[in-house]
């Protein structure tokens, strides 16, 4: 038994010496996000939840959204001093700030960075988002520091597509020339942060961009940190060794997590609007009375009650609320008799089943769970198949469910989510797929007239159309929108107003600072 | 002897041919696209296409398998698809970790374990003995990322004398050494249950036996013919299980590492897994195999160390 005690007290001893660690007399913001890595940072290749908060801190656009905001008719100049834009509104002409450094030593940005950025950004061989600019007709440079764009047609929203967010982050030419398949990993921007080490499985490390041309941040440098378990991820923030927290989109966390000293819980923007989408083209859903009895038979308010008030709202509309032409749309109330005599009217006295393919993602899969419940109310049988999210997002594309319960946000204008989700074009299995998993057909040529309507007015009016008309053939059924949630302790300060972030994660600026 | 160990190597090769084409097969019947997976789901459908084509994942699938062999045969396991780096790198860079671990896991477990199930054999219905059971039951019942989250709590939260995130580089020894500690010894309880039960039995079977009770009549001090005599015979089972649960506990180390965040096989799977990694999940079970084909050959050489009649000649 003797070598037992002296084991243990080995290990104790072991322990506590190397425990005081070294005094860091530099401010590292350590921030843990839920993933085992990271899929990409280059800016036109990152499409994960993980890899967008990354963006915030290393580039910019040439325009970009107000830190801590998503409103895309707030945008202010960022690496453009200033833009014109033609009456017509196809061309516009940007004129870029002077001095603007790359980091890692890449050198000046210039019109030809900007250039060569925003044509890589349209290119579908080196990025994701190259369908959004579909419509832009050239992109050249006038002089080092100007840079016309030309529309084949009027873009809604089209300033987005040049702000700091997805194709619109401008990438250093010389630095993506040279070096190649590294820059998925390690890119260069101008932002107040340059990535100097990938660690695969383990984090990212960055530090202080000494030449940002707002200043050099206050900050010395930010680990992120890749930590897919809920519980670890939470027990490191509870010991201190993160300060800020990618948290759980769940009410209870929200709560426990408010309670411990010294720690503030940011509950932020974009939300992601959950949907039900009804396959028409599946009996006994191809039956409008069907569908209308699904939708009468789901309470909104009900469900974002269960999924909390801090984190969840209910939907307002077929489409994101606060997006550039959500209007408050005429929903269908929740109405159990009405669902109900709706179903006996379509020859359905006793009820009726929906097979559903279903992700085992735990956020999805238990707002499922309480449509499930609601809709039974009713006798709407939901039968969950309950498979893994890779498999889900297979299958779904396959048209292979009779509804799809899908959780999105898209850039903040209505033209983009309303084509990918309801326009006839996005349907599933067909060439142009998307993501319309209900064969949606009716508001085509509101949301294509929308596109192109030079007049604000007008647009509007046509994606108001579309969205009624969305609803009213119950194409979807809109649930509830689910907020992001993080958590910081005190000490971090952003020193600006967090309301939200487009990628998804708090924008760490060279004005925040840490105590 | 480096006979027998060729012929041990060429006698896996069946066993690495049938694992692989059974893992060829069975990520790609698993529904899932890691086209998808790396556009994004705001990719269209022609982007998919040109990428799945791009990947060669339009090929047929026995042409796929051909090509996958030829490159395997060649000590190629290709590009990672979703990562767009060689699988050989990513391993190599997390391969050390989970061996660290594996192996100070197993160290720490028959440290504790041997001694445990020595110490029950000799007070066999004693007090000792029961803490030994309870404790071997503990360790057999819990499963790993329970005993890492309350040893996390405990150890890291409550008081701070290690890290929860357990990534330190071999860079910075006092740091990971450190950061090893709660890792190993989770891996290392659940070695500690099999090794101390093991043990006991093979003692009680030895102790009976009549060359002990002679020693014992010799006069042989009671510390020698325990911890020689008797342990020595009874080492073998210990030897086979050991052997046996360094390919189990290389498996057991995906929960391990989760939860203590370390780098490793186990996290790299469960990312490629999530990913629909192809080339990445196919390369990670030919490191799989190799491990433990390796460490049944390394058991079969160690009984020779254990036992001079079946040493090898």
């Amino acid at each position: 038994m003797k070598r037992f005690h002296i084991l243990a007290a080995a290990l104790c001893c072991m322990a506590s010496p190397l425990a005081l660690g070294t005094a860091q007399a530099e401010k590292i913001l350590n921030v843990g996000m839920a993933a085992a890595d990271v899929g990409a940072l280059d800016p036109h290749r990152a499409v994960s939840t993980q890899d967008k908060p990354v963006m915030n801190w290393v580039f910019n656009g040439l325009v970009r959204f107000k830190p801590g905001s998503v409103a895309i008719d707030g945008l202010e100049p960022d690496l453009a001093d200033s833009f014109r834009r033609s009456p017509d509104k196809l061309t516009w002409t940007f004129a870029l700030r002077h001095g603007v450094q790359f980091q890692r030593g890449f050198g000046e940005m210039t019109a030809e960075d900007v250039v060569f950025s925003l044509k890589r950004a349209a290119d579908k061989d080196s990025s994701s988002f190259a369908a959004d600019y579909a419509n832009v007709d050239s992109i050249t440079a006038l002089d080092p520091y100007t840079v016309q764009i030309k529309l084949k047609q009027v873009v809604p929203g089209f300033l987005g597509l040049v702000a700091n967010y997805q194709g619109g982050n401008i990438v250093s030419k010389k630095a993506v020339e040279q070096l190649g398949e590294q820059f998925r990993t390690m890119p260069v921007g101008t932002g107040p942060f340059e990535i100097k080490e990938y660690q695969p499985n383990q984090g990212i490390v960055l530090v202080a961009h000494a030449g940002y041309f707002r200043g050099k941040p206050k900050i010395d440098g930010i680990n992120f940190k890749f930590i897919p378990s809920d519980a670890s991820r939470d027990l490191a923030f509870s010991s201190g060794e993160l300060d800020l927290l990618y948290g759980r989109q769940d009410q209870k966390w929200v709560e426990r997590t408010k309670e411990a000293p010294g720690t503030v819980v940011d509950v932020i923007r974009p939300a992601e609007l959950a949907e039900l989408s009804l396959n028409q083209t599946k009996k006994p859903l191809d039956d409008l009375r069907v569908r209308q009895a699904v939708a009468y038979a789901i309470d909104r308010a009900g469900i974002a009650q269960f999924k909390g008030a801090a984190t969840a709202e209910p939907a307002t509309s077929v489409v994101p609320a606060g997006y550039l032409g959500t209007i408050d749309a005429k929903l269908f109330p929740h109405d159990v008799t009405r669902a109900k005599a709706l179903l006996a009217e379509a020859g359905y006295p006793n009820g009726i089943t929906i097979t559903v393919i279903q992700t085992s993602l735990p956020t999805m899969l238990n707002s499922m769970q309480i449509v499930q419940a609601q809709l039974k109310q009713a006798g709407i049988n939901l039968e969950l198949q309950v498979v893994d999210h890779a498999t889900f997002h297979a299958q779904i594309r396959k048209d292979l469910s009779m509804a799809v319960y899908y959780s999105a946000a898209r850039f903040p204008v209505d033209d983009i989510y309303m084509t990918q989700f309801f326009h006839s074009r996005s349907t599933v299995m067909t060439p142009t797929a998307a993501t319309n998993f209900s064969h949606c057909a009716v508001a085509d040529k509101e949301i294509d007239a929308a596109r192109v309507e030079p007049e604000d007015a007008k647009q509007q009016a046509l994606w108001a159309t579309a969205q009624q008309k969305i609803v009213d053939d119950v194409c979807a059924v809109p649930l509830f929108e689910q907020l992001q949630v993080w958590a910081h302790h005190t000490k971090l300060h952003f020193n600006y107003d967090l309301k939200g972030s487009l990628n998804l994660g708090p924008t760490i600026t060279e004005a925040s600072t840490l105590d | 002897m480096l006979r027998f160990v060729a012929l041990r190597l060429v006698m896996a090769l069946p066993t690495l041919w049938a694992v692989l084409s059974l893992v060829f097969v069975l990520v790609r019947i698993v529904p899932g696209d890691p086209a998808l997976v790396i556009l994004g789901d705001q990719a269209t459908e022609q982007a998919l296409v040109a990428l799945r084509h791009r990947m060669g994942l339009d090929v047929p699938l026995w042409d796929q398998y051909l090509q996958f062999m030829a490159a395997v045969l060649q000590g190629d396991l290709g590009i990672s698809m979703v990562r767009n780096r060689p699988v050989w790198g990513e391993v190599a860079t997390v391969l050390p970790y989970t061996l660290e671990l594996t192996f100070v896991g197993i160290f720490l477990g028959v440290l504790m374990g041997l001694p445990l199930g020595v110490l029950a054999a000799q007070h066999r219905g004693g007090w000792i003995d029961a803490v030994a059971r309870w404790t071997s039951l503990l360790g057999l019942s819990f499963p790993a990322f329970i005993s890492g989250i309350l040893m996390l709590l405990l150890l890291a939260v409550e008081l701070p004398w290690f890290p929860v995130i357990g990534n330190a580089p071999f860079a910075n020894p006092p740091a990971h050494l450190r950061a090893l500690v709660l890792p190993a010894l989770n891996l290392g309880f659940i070695m500690v249950a099999y090794v101390a039960r093991v043990t006991r039995s093979g003692m009680l079977a030895s102790l009976s036996e009549d060359y002990i009770r002679t020693a014992r009549a010799k006069g042989v001090p009671a510390r020698l013919v325990v911890w020689r005599h008797a342990l020595r015979n009874a080492l073998i089972p210990v030897v086979t299980v050991v052997g046996l649960y360094f390919g189990i506990l290389i498996g057991n180390s995906v929960l391990t590492e989760i939860v203590f965040n370390r780098p490793g096989l186990g996290k790299l799977i469960v990312g490629a897994l999530n990913d629909r990694d192809y080339t990445m999940l196919q390369g990670l079970m030919v490191i799989y195999a190799l491990v433990v084909v390796g460490a049944n050959l390394a058991t079969d050489l160690a009984y020779g160390a254990v036992d001079p009649r079946i040493r090898v000649r």
